[in-house]
């Protein structure tokens, strides 16, 4: 416990301060710029921190969080989706009445709740970060409590939330009552040690923690929230949801999975392929004919985290990279969709009917083109960042012959293109007498911030769809050494 | 297996027990729909108006920052116990824990919510409520 | 300076970009920038990267440039990299070149068009397209501007879309292609298949390591590039697209016949000849291919009146030429024909969107005439790249590159005479059409007052390449003037010399005296029919025969009559007939079901928060039973 173990957790001291600091520059001033500004140094603070911290890495820090490089990797995700998601947000709520402030507070703090995730080694950490998220996501749900949806969607979470983390609480007391470590390291060699433990108890508490994953990963069939919760909350905070809150969830699957053997059970690896094979199907299924374009996109999510399962069912060195890779890939193209429904909502309503995007070319060019590349990639058209991580996902399935996955992958996303064009198709027919339609008052001006948002985001997409190589490098050179 | 039967039969007891009253009840007790029968006090008072009645959201206010503090509490007791073994770490550790504290009241008292009585400063002010709270 | 290469694409790509994007908004003075621009600095690039080609070649004459790889999955990582040797670099310096004059040309005739910055997004991609297809290193880069290069013309020719017709003729070029592209991308797979790699000069070595020559699979794969190449430049049987193709705007025309898509298929094999050096089979097919299309198309010709469509049938004709030198191994002499015919048939192509603008609209040459005095500059440009299409002796470039050409087709090893006479006839043709154009179009009266006259953005353009026109065939002249060989010098590092026959049936100097007797016949006879004695022609059309000719000529040979009989209402018939067959259903099957399974699993979707934590119970449960009990 010297005094470089504590230097490592920087990144983590600045979200925590930052959130603090945001909390009382809004008790001193109420200015939305002030607290996006601030939340946005705050931000890039973090972000430079990883740089200043990596030298000092792997190092424990205490018994519960590992600073690695694949925690820095992944911090580093959250914190520049976190970014995005505050560029988005600054736009989205200039537009509505009320105090957006606290939004900010409450943003960061979920981004230190994922930030926690993605270094804790031991249960305690794991329940803390988790909570950390959970608690912050509730209100970020509920923000606009004015409204119908958004309280809905509040209310919705906060009850299945509590609920599934009882069922991971308990799955977690299985184990460590089995064998008396909340450590992922030491549960591996008490695996090996101690062959006399239970494995009834060890399975069970197994599938429980399953339960955790699966609801906050929104994976069949702990997935039913997800629609309900991505059409309420603000676009903005769907797409936190969506991303961050999901991308570390998967990197804690990775690492407690890999890193306590648990993986190797055969029980353990028929569920995560029944999951996956669930999530696909039933994912892509559920979108086909849905009208409204938040839920559409809370499908195609759970869908994509059954590709990403699959990814993880390869196992190996491979799979952890692949799942990387996907995981970047599906946060640019899920923000920047989601960024194209903040842009176009105005005060009174979210754009989230397919019937809003009709000839949409023909009224928003730009915007309606980098939708149609964010729907692209989610479907995996090649030149973009999605067809590229589908392919490796396909790779790592391929390389350790599971089949059955890969071939249930394979078909489901067909049924996803179809959902995907159908979008697209709606924003490009209708000619331009469409230019005139009810649904122009969803016409706000686009804001500096969000549209560098969308710019930054698009270019990523096709960089990464036509030169993977740099990404790749990083991904092997972080992500790759530490597990 | 063996020290886990009684557990079993207990249980296995308790539904058989539930279930007894539920059913017995329902085969034996008598059954009418009168006119008061759905009403609140079928002894005779007639009720009025709704039992949905709002409280003011101070009322959970109050409570849930008598929650809050109440249990932060908790911990700087608890720190207090062991406030030699965990040494100058858990020294800063609860100066941290309180400087948040100290904010968040900061925050709190800022907003007005800590204004009991009467209106809050910022209604008095022409502005909005906090979005929170 | 070579590493600047990716920049000769990229530029124009980026400017279709800028114009896609941005361009709606734009105004039409920085559209004219952007378009041309961008075009503009790709052809200083590649003149300076010219220059230091003939001064400081890379080593051995190539220079590679492996920008990135896009994936790499067992054994197949295709690099995107950009090959410069001197073929393509030739031919990357005179797209660029022609393309911008176009572009320059194009700023004014377009003017006032509602798809201004539309034209020149679809032109810059054009160009771009065809820049990859000559820079890729491997056959999937160059793939991707073939396709690309497809793309754009359907666009191009479909620009006017609001008219069904040019639609249906963007279709029909889409379409026609498609199908030699079909053969194409087979023949990719076969190479990829037998030879394990994509990069072009890795497989012509592998290819000459592994394949014997005259052997089945480089036959194969010779007849499948082929294929492609006939479909890309409008050759027999797939010449159809290119006259229809006409309803596009004129500047589109010039490029897609002087610089881009139709010589696409030269480059092609001018690029893969030591494949076809494996294949005498494929070589012979492709010379007779080019030779029955010069003919055929020279017919096609005499017959038409409409001034673009006359221009189109002349191209089909010349690029049937250079088939034609590349099926008898003159590779070099393909490649010299390709450049003065990009200078004559764009600068004939300028002019005549010169003449149907001031003609308002006017396309039939019967209605014009006369144009000589109005449009002194014009005429004077359009003589010079009529006189390099027929072929006018010693002064012009059509001279020494078809002369080359004819030459070749009778001394090279590969050669016959039987070629050599069709190709002569086919210079009787070119000057007879030619000139009847000519004569009818700008000498005799005036028969529509001239409207608009054009201004110095489209002479200009018309003046350089006349002047190209003229000097451009002096790189390469035969022994009894000049005995230079410049030209196939320079593309001596990338394409090999002619292989001569032991023992040539004539010496150059006769070859050419007989190219230059069939010109002079052709100019006097059209001279005599549409100059002196119109009533000549009226008297040879008037015999049923001849009338049948003409409409069977006009027709192109009713090509068109024959695909519709053979392809294209059996086709429509079947699909009317098994318009609902039981694969059909096996679809319809699979939509239902979904359809089913999506509303099965909507009522999971019921909004009711008992019921999704009962879910999340449920799961549970059924996980625990499955670790415990499986």
């Amino acid at each position: 416990m010297s005094a470089t173990g504590w230097f490592t957790l920087l990144p983590l001291f600045i979200l925590g301060g930052a959130s603090i600091a945001v909390m009382i520059a809004v008790a001193i001033r109420r200015s939305h710029a002030l607290a996006v500004g601030l939340t946005l140094i705050g931000l890039a603070l973090a972000f430079a921190s990883l740089w200043v911290v990596a030298p000092e890495t792997p190092r424990q820090v205490t018994a519960l969080l590992i600073v690695d490089s694949y925690a820095l990797f992944y911090m580093g995700l959250v914190i520049a989706s976190t970014f995005a998601i505050v560029l988005l947000s600054h736009a989205y709520f200039e537009r509505h009445e009320g105090n957006p402030e606290e939004l900010y507070v409450l943003l960061l703090v979920a981004a230190l709740g994922s930030a926690v995730l993605v270094a804790s080694s031991n249960f305690i950490s794991f329940f803390l970060g988790l909570e950390i998220l959970s608690i912050a996501l509730y209100a970020l749900n509920a923000y606009l409590h004015t409204r119908r949806f958004p309280l809905e969607a509040g209310i919705k979470y906060l009850i299945l939330a509590a609920s599934s983390a009882a069922f991971l609480l308990f799955g977690m007391a299985l184990i460590y009552a089995e064998l008396g470590t909340m450590d992922f390291a030491r549960i591996r060699e008490m695996l090996t040690a101690s062959p006399g433990a239970s494995q009834v108890i060890l399975l069970a508490g197994s599938a429980l923690i399953i339960t955790g994953f699966g609801f906050k990963l929104a994976l069949v069939p702990f997935h039913l929230w997800t629609p309900d919760i991505y059409q309420g909350a603000p676009a903005p905070v769907a797409a936190f949801v969506a991303t961050v809150s999901k991308g570390a969830m998967f990197a804690l699957l990775l690492r407690y999975f890999y890193w306590s053997g648990s993986h190797h059970f055969g029980a353990v690896f028929l569920v995560f392929t029944v999951i996956a094979i669930a999530s696909m199907v039933a994912g892509n299924i559920l979108a086909m004919m849905q009208s409204n374009v938040k839920r559409v996109l809370a499908y195609s999510s759970i869908a994509h985290m059954g590709y990403v399962l699959v990814a993880f069912q390869a196992g190996g060195r491979l799979a952890v990279e692949a799942v990387t890779f996907y995981l970047v890939a599906y946060f640019i193209t899920t923000i920047g969709a989601f960024g194209v429904v903040t842009m176009l909502s105005n005060s009174e309503r979210e754009a989230d009917e397919i019937a809003d995007y009709r000839g949409l070319f023909w009224r928003r060019p730009v915007l309606a083109s980098v939708f149609t590349a964010m729907l692209l990639s989610l479907a995996g058209i090649p030149v973009t960042a999605g067809f590229v991580a589908k392919f490796y996902v396909i790779d790592a399935g391929a390389s350790s012959a599971i089949w059955l996955l890969v071939f249930v992958l394979i078909v489901s996303s067909v049924f996803g293109l179809y959902y995907y064009l159908r979008i697209v198709v709606a924003m490009y027919s209708g000619l331009h007498e469409e230019a005139a339609a009810p649904s122009s008052s969803l016409l706000p001006a686009l804001s500096a911030g969000g549209g560098f948002v969308l710019a930054v985001l698009t270019i990523l997409l096709v960089w990464v769809g036509v030169y993977p190589a740099t990404l790749l490098q990083i991904i092997h050179s972080t992500v790759g050494r530490a597990l | 297996m063996d020290a886990v039967w009684p557990i079993g039969l207990y249980f296995v007891l308790v539904v058989l027990l539930i279930g007894a009253m539920l059913v017995g009840s329902y085969v034996l007790g008598q059954r009418h729909d009168d006119r008061a029968t759905g009403s609140p006090y079928e002894g005779g008072i007639v009720s009025e108006g709704s039992a949905r009645v709002r409280f003011s959201a101070r009322y959970y206010l109050i409570a849930m920052f008598f929650v809050v503090f109440d249990l932060e509490a908790v911990f700087i007791f608890s720190w207090a116990v062991a406030a030699k073994e965990v040494g100058w770490p858990g020294y800063w550790e609860i100066v941290i824990f309180i400087g948040v504290l100290v904010a968040t009241l900061a925050y709190l008292w800022r907003l007005g919510a800590l204004d009991w009585s009467g209106e809050p400063r910022r209604r008095r002010e022409g502005k909005a409520m906090p979005q929170k709270l | 300076m070579y590493h600047l290469l990716w920049l000769i694409p990229a530029l124009p790509f980026a400017g279709a970009f800028v114009l896609i994007v941005f361009g709606p908004r734009m105004a039409d003075a920085a559209v004219k920038i952007i378009g041309p621009g961008t075009i503009a600095l790709s052809a200083i690039l590649s003149i300076l990267m010219m220059g230091q080609f003939l001064t400081a070649p890379p080593p051995d004459h190539v220079y590679v440039e492996n920008l990135w790889s896009w994936m790499n999955v067992a054994g197949f990582h295709p690099h995107v990299s950009l090959y410069l040797d001197a073929l393509s670099m030739l031919m990357t310096l005179v797209v660029c070149f022609v393309a911008f004059l176009i572009h320059w040309y194009s700023t004014e005739f377009m003017e006032g068009d509602e798809g201004y910055s539309r034209f020149f997004a679809y032109m810059n991609l054009f160009v771009a397209s065809m820049l990859i297809l000559l820079l890729g290193a491997n056959l999937l880069l160059l793939f991707l501007g073939w396709e690309g290069v497809g793309l754009c013309s359907y666009l191009l020719i479909g620009f006017w879309y609001t008219d069904p017709v040019n639609g249906r003729a963007a279709r029909k070029a889409f379409i026609v292609t498609r199908v030699g592209d079909t053969a194409f991308i087979i023949g990719l797979f076969l190479l990829f298949t037998h030879l394990g790699t994509l990069n072009i000069q890795e497989l012509m070595r592998r290819a000459v390591q592994e394949w014997p020559v005259g052997s089945l699979l480089p036959v194969a794969a010779g007849f499948l590039l082929l294929g492609g190449a006939v479909g890309k430049s409008a050759q027999l049987p797939l010449q159809t697209w290119l006259p229809d193709a006409m309803a596009g705007p004129t500047p589109t025309s010039a490029l897609i016949h002087a610089a881009t898509m139709v010589t696409a298929g030269v480059y092609l094999i001018a690029r893969t000849h030591v494949l076809f050096t494996l294949a005498p089979a494929a070589m012979l097919a492709v010379a007779i291919v080019g030779a029955a299309t010069l003919i055929l198309a020279g017919f096609s010709a005499l017959t038409q009146e409409d001034i673009k469509r006359i221009l189109a049938y002349s191209t089909i004709s010349q690029i049937g030429y250079m088939f034609l030198a590349l099926g008898v191994g003159a590779w070099s002499a393909a490649i010299f024909h390709f450049m003065s015919h990009a200078f004559f048939k764009a600068l004939l192509f300028l002019g005549a969107g010169i003449v149907i603008n001031a003609c308002h609209h006017e396309h039939s040459i019967f209605r014009m005439g006369g144009l000589r005095k109005q449009l002194p500059v014009t005429f004077w440009t359009f003589l010079i790249a009529g006189c390099a299409l027929a072929g006018l002796p010693v002064i012009t470039a059509g001279f020494y590159s078809k002369g080359l050409i004819i030459f070749d087709t009778e001394a090279s090893a590969h050669g016959s005479m039987t070629l050599w006479v069709l190709a002569v006839v086919g210079v009787l043709l070119t000057s007879l059409y030619t000139f009847r154009m000519i004569f009818v179009a700008f000498f005799g009266d005036a028969k529509t007052a001239v409207g608009h006259k054009p201004r110095s953005a489209m002479k200009i353009p018309c003046i350089v390449l006349a002047v190209l026109s003229i000097c451009g065939g002096f790189v390469e002249t035969p022994r009894f003037l000049g005995d230079s060989h410049f030209f196939t010098g320079f593309l001596h590092s990338a394409l090999p010399g002619v292989v001569l026959g032991t023992n040539p049936a004539m010496a150059e100097l006769a070859s050419e005296l007989w190219v230059t007797l069939a010109f002079v016949v052709g100019l006097v006879v059209a001279y005599f029919l549409y100059i002196r004695n119109r009533s000549a022609v009226e008297a040879l059309a008037r015999p049923a025969v001849s009338r049948a000719l003409h409409s069977f000529w006009h027709s192109d040979w009713a090509m068109d009559w024959l695909y519709d009989c053979v392809f294209v209402r059996p086709v429509m018939w079947f699909a009317r007939v098994d318009k609902s067959d039981f694969v059909d259903s096996f679809y319809d099957g699979v939509a239902y079901l979904s359809e089913s399974f999506y509303r099965g699993l909507r009522t999971t979707e019921n909004g009711r928060i008992r019921w999704y934590a009962a879910g999340i119970v449920a799961g549970s449960l059924i996980f625990v039973a499955i670790v415990l009990f499986l």
